[in-house]
């Protein structure tokens, strides 16, 4: 046997009866032959990638034995509800119903697309809003799908839940804006869970081409579930040149699941890729975001904001990719704990060799309100080019006392005035965001957690 | 209180051994000090690496991962370069069966 | 500043240090590591039987461990720690007084002016040749007030139940791949001991010098500052430049009781074909401060985090980490710092150049254990780059678990300024003139500091760089 072929080791760990190199074939039913490999090829990169442990620096602080338990789990399923919004859940509804401002709306229950609408001027300009089980199908879209679906951004390699990801997609959202295209309202995206003890995949292909410009809110929520369960979703930007994209995504999902998302976008020559990630929910959630500046001129403004309470556990793995000069990246993630709740931050800032003229940029800011709360922060830099300006903060504290006091002595009682600081606190990144209904929804959340406190 | 869960047979964790279960998702190492069966959670609270890979010394377990020592009875930590202790719990062996509460 | 200095001039890159002496040695082992060579080195040492235990438990946990993959480049280290010597006896005995050391390690000591700095300003000064102290020798005053200041051995040896307390206990045998590693091998380091109350006015100084080719030095440092005590300890090291690679892998433990002030300065000048993995703890108790001044200047690789564990309530660390990577090196420097205890404060700062293909990388370790209330901490990380293949990287670990901690970390990363280049070309130098200036400014603590006998001035400078940056 030759040295090359011994290296491919099958491991299989993480393979179950219902996460199978079976179901990635089943999955593919009706998608064109290139979507089966591509499936099959990504659950073989599954099977031989190692479970990650806390030995790898990315899965340090959040241990996948104990959080995560893929044998209890089965695979979701197609869900059957009509594309009729009196047949959604209560929370479907409710919160499409704070919405205001939509170009196009998709809505997903346990990972199938049960329905989309576009605004038909946006549809007659070349804009694409659809599933992606169609988008892979159509004849006008599928050539662009499958140049970049799982190719360049968010592919199998890029790690174990990447590939899983890919192989076993159930469905997703599709979204495509010709050269020069302002799509000015949002394009909102309801993700709904309702299946427990089920692990559900699916994932998002935002592709803008040159000096088009596009705003995509993904909301993914649930109740709270009985039992353990998995959501995981992909999310893929693609700004071609010129192109200005910005990527919201809020999670308010239930007690009981475990949300992990993996986020890549990519800017190329002038290009802008804004990232907001908002997790309010959940037991553990992960979000991994790369951000690659490909193309000189590009940026990145990556924002992040989180409220754990209860047992809750929120891991931010994020990395600034500095690969062309002149390209600009800047970092705020803030958060704030209570109870037993736990955040880590892990952050990276990579200018690569010959990247001359970056500025990059990176916070993280934690805030502890209870004593059982806790905090890990690791924001990290790697700099291989000269001229560049970059620079990280970090911290971790309490509430601010003089603020409090400050306050309390206008007459405002203690409770009323440490949710004051608190939303003062996070409230620095929704200045930057303006989405109509967005900021409403996420505040209100805070306040419901911080009557807790 | 929560109820008392069995976690193993008394066979698995011989007089002088570690030996390490899971319940419900956490972790638990098991330590048989002369016939006393003790539980603690099995992970170091230096750098989280599991305790079971550890020796056993009289009631001192040092993890073998950096050389952190700990009271098995009580959790307490008892060398560097751990200094926070590990969580303990209950532990009953009734007949053949060891059980632990965790509390 | 004279006219047309160039950074070349500051001469960071010319190694002063890097001559050879005839190679005389009175017994070496056989290249590489075994557990033969392990009892030949207790042998040789006539230790009692519970070392060469010890020793051998050590020596099976350093196989048992993977070569980190994390830091610096290890992946050719297994083959030079094949070929080098790990116990080279230089003497028979160790001296009290310089006329008694053989003539070549005696000249070499002083071409690199230790008895000269010894006479003007240090309390005590031990001087390793290899793998053993050659030299030991504490002024009378302060022996005449019980402090202790000897070789590791002699420690061993005169103080069996103080050292068997302390050995091994801050830095256990398993904690690091390397520390294990030491642990079956060590030979030479000091033994320190101040008693209570006692205030050391100048500092002791160990200086480390490597002169035989493929050569692995291991010394073990075990330090215990009595309460209310004061002292510093400062060590040096050097070697020849050879074309194949040593190896240097040392043990610093140190206690520092209840109220007591204990500062350790290393300034580390190896020569470019040193690997340099050294493990470096202080245990702080009540009250006490424990500062680690550390200046990486020399070696391929170093790796090396001194760090303080804050046990005690109230109980201060200071980490002041000052790097220099030039062509080919890298210093992957900094330190960790352990609040366990209410009202602990500590500050770490670090100061790093990259120079041609040099990298240095900061990586440190703050944690505020849950209880430890009012812990505050700050960080703060400046990174000087100089060519554009030059690299640096920050890897700061922040855990906290303590609401009333208060944190920060701030890392920067500039080149050398386009500002304050053309604020200095408009006043009349040239661009290299100017570049010249601005580094000087900004390695001040270290290059002030060679040679060697101006150790104290650097340290008063590292002082002022300290005030302007605590608190």
């Amino acid at each position: 046997m030759s040295a090359s072929t011994e290296t491919t080791i099958a491991l299989n760990e993480g393979v179950t009866e219902a996460l199978s190199r079976e179901a990635a074939t089943a999955r593919s039913a009706g998608e064109p032959e290139w979507m089966r490999e591509r499936r099959v090829h990504a659950f073989d990169v599954y099977a031989r990638t190692p479970m990650p442990t806390r030995r790898l620096e990315e899965w340090r602080y959040t241990d996948l034995g104990e959080k995560l338990d893929l044998a209890s789990l089965s695979l979701g399923t197609r869900s059957e509800v009509a594309d009729d919004p009196s047949a959604w859940p209560a929370g479907v509804r409710a919160t499409m119903e704070e919405d205001w401002d939509a170009a196009a709306h998709v809505v997903l229950i346990d990972g199938t697309v049960v329905h989309v609408d576009l605004d038909e001027a946006l549809a007659g300009k070349g804009v694409v809003v659809t599933s992606l089980r169609d988008a892979v199908n159509d004849e006008e879209t599928w050539e662009d799908a499958k140049q970049y679906l799982a190719t360049q951004a968010v592919k199998p390699e890029r790690g174990k839940f990447a590939a899983l990801n890919c192989a076993l997609y159930l469905d997703g959202v599709y979204v495509y804006v010709p050269r020069g295209v302002h799509v000015d309202l949002p394009v909102r995206v309801t993700r709904w869970i309702s299946t427990s003890a089920a692990a559900h995949f699916d994932r998002a292909l935002i592709l803008a081409g040159e000096t088009s410009k596009v705003t995509y809110i993904d909301e993914v929520l649930s109740d709270d579930l009985d039992t353990h369960t998995f959501a995981s979703n992909a999310i893929e930007v693609i700004a071609k040149d010129g192109a200005s994209v910005q990527f919201v995504q809020m999670q308010r999902l239930g007690r009981n699941v475990f949300a992990h998302s993996q986020q890549r976008t990519l800017a190329h020559r002038d290009a802008t890729a804004n990232t907001l990630n908002v997790a309010l929910g959940a037991t553990t959630s992960r979000v991994d975001l790369n951000a690659q500046m490909l193309g000189p001129g590009s940026s990145s403004e990556m924002l992040g904001l989180y409220f754990g309470d209860g047992d809750q556990h929120f891991d931010h793995n994020t990395s600034q990719d500095h690969v062309s000069p002149h390209a600009f990246s800047d970092l705020l993630y803030k958060g704030a704990l209570d109870g037993d709740a736990k955040a880590v931050f892990r952050g990276i800032i990579r200018v690569h060799p010959k990247a001359q003229q970056s500025d990059a940029y990176q916070t993280n800011r934690n805030l502890l309100l209870s004593e059982t709360a806790s905090a890990d922060t690791l924001p990290n830099l790697e700099i291989a080019a000269d001229d560049v300006k970059c620079s990280h903060g970090a911290t971790v504290g309490q509430l601010d006392e003089e603020s409090l006091f400050y306050l309390m002595s206008r007459g405002i009682p203690q409770e009323k005035a440490e949710r004051l600081v608190v939303m003062g606190f996070l409230g620095e990144i929704l200045l930057k965001v303006s989405l109509g209904g967005v900021i409403e929804k996420i505040t209100r959340e805070i306040e419901r957690k911080l009557a807790h406190v | 209180m929560s109820d008392w869960i069995r976690v193993a047979a008394l066979d698995d964790v011989p007089p002088g051994t570690l030996h390490g279960v899971k319940v419900e998702r956490t972790a638990i190492v098991l330590a048989n000090v002369d016939g006393d069966v003790y539980a603690l959670r099995d992970r170091c609270s230096h750098a989280d690496f599991p305790l079971h890979d550890g020796v056993l010394m009289g009631e001192t377990l040092e993890c073998v991962h950096h050389g952190a020592k700990f009271d098995v009875c009580s959790g307490k930590a008892t060398g560097l370069p751990a200094i926070r202790p590990v969580q303990s719990y209950e532990v009953e062996v009734r007949d053949d069966d060891v059980f632990i509460r965790l509390g | 500043m004279p006219q047309n200095e160039t950074v070349q001039d500051l001469q960071l890159d010319e190694y002063k240090y890097g001559f050879v002496d005839e190679e005389q040695h009175v017994f070496r082992t056989q290249p590489g590591l075994s557990e033969e060579v392990v009892r030949q080195i207790s042998a040789n040492k006539d230790e009692p039987a519970w070392m060469l235990d010890f020793r051998l438990k050590a020596l099976e946990v350093y196989e048992s461990k993977p070569m980190p993959t994390w830091g610096g480049d290890l992946s050719t280290l297994q083959e030079t720690l094949d070929e080098i010597y790990f116990y080279v006896r230089p003497q028979d005995k160790m001296e009290r007084s310089w006329d008694d050391v053989p003539a070549n390690i005696k000249e070499t000591f002083e071409k690199l002016g230790i008895p000269e700095a010894e006479q003007k300003v240090l309390a005590g000064v031990g001087a390793q040749y290899e793998s053993e102290m050659v030299y030991h020798s504490l002024k009378q005053e302060w022996e005449d007030k019980g402090v202790i200041f000897d070789s590791i051995e002699d420690g061993l040896k005169n103080h069996p139940e103080l050292f068997r307390k302390y050995f091994g206990t801050v830095i256990p045998t398993a904690d690091n791949k390397f520390s294990a590693m030491n642990s079956a091998v060590w030979s030479g380091g000091s033994f320190v001991y101040i008693p209570p109350g006692v205030e050391l006015e100048t500092p002791l100084q160990a200086y480390f010098r490597v002169n035989q080719e493929r050569m692995g030095q291991f010394e073990r440092t075990l330090i215990i500052a009595g309460e209310g005590s004061r002292a510093h300890y400062i060590e040096g090291c050097t070697a020849p430049v050879y074309s194949t690679e040593s190896f240097h892998s040392g043990v610093i433990e140190i206690v520092v009781e209840k109220g007591a002030h204990f500062r350790y300065t290393t300034i580390q000048n190896w020569s470019n074909n040193m690997y340099n993995l050294v493990t470096q703890r202080a245990l702080v108790h009540e009250g006490a401060t424990m500062e680690w001044l550390d200046g990486n200047l020399g070696s391929k690789l170093t790796m090396k985090y001194p760090s303080c564990y804050l046990i005690g309530e109230g109980a201060h660390g200071n980490i002041l980490s000052i790097a220099y990577a030039g062509d080919g090196q890298h210093q992957d420097t900094g330190g960790k710092i352990i609040h366990a205890a209410p009202n602990t404060t500590s500050s770490i700062v670090s100061k790093s150049i990259s120079k041609g293909t040099g990298r240095s990388s900061y990586r440190g370790l703050l944690q505020v254990h849950d209880g430890a209330r009012n812990a505050k901490s700050n960080v703060e990380c400046d990174a000087l780059l100089i060519d554009e293949n030059a690299k640096t990287d920050t890897y700061p670990y922040i855990e906290i678990d303590e609401k009333t901690a208060h944190i920060g970390h701030e890392a920067t990363v500039s080149k050398v300024g386009d500002e304050q280049l053309f604020y200095l070309m408009s006043r009349g130098m040239s661009e290299e003139e100017a570049m010249a200036l601005i580094v000087r400014g900004f390695i001040e603590p270290i290059a002030k500091l060679l040679p060697l006998e101006y150790a104290v001035e650097l340290n008063r400078l590292i002082e002022l760089e300290m005030e302007g940056s605590v608190g």
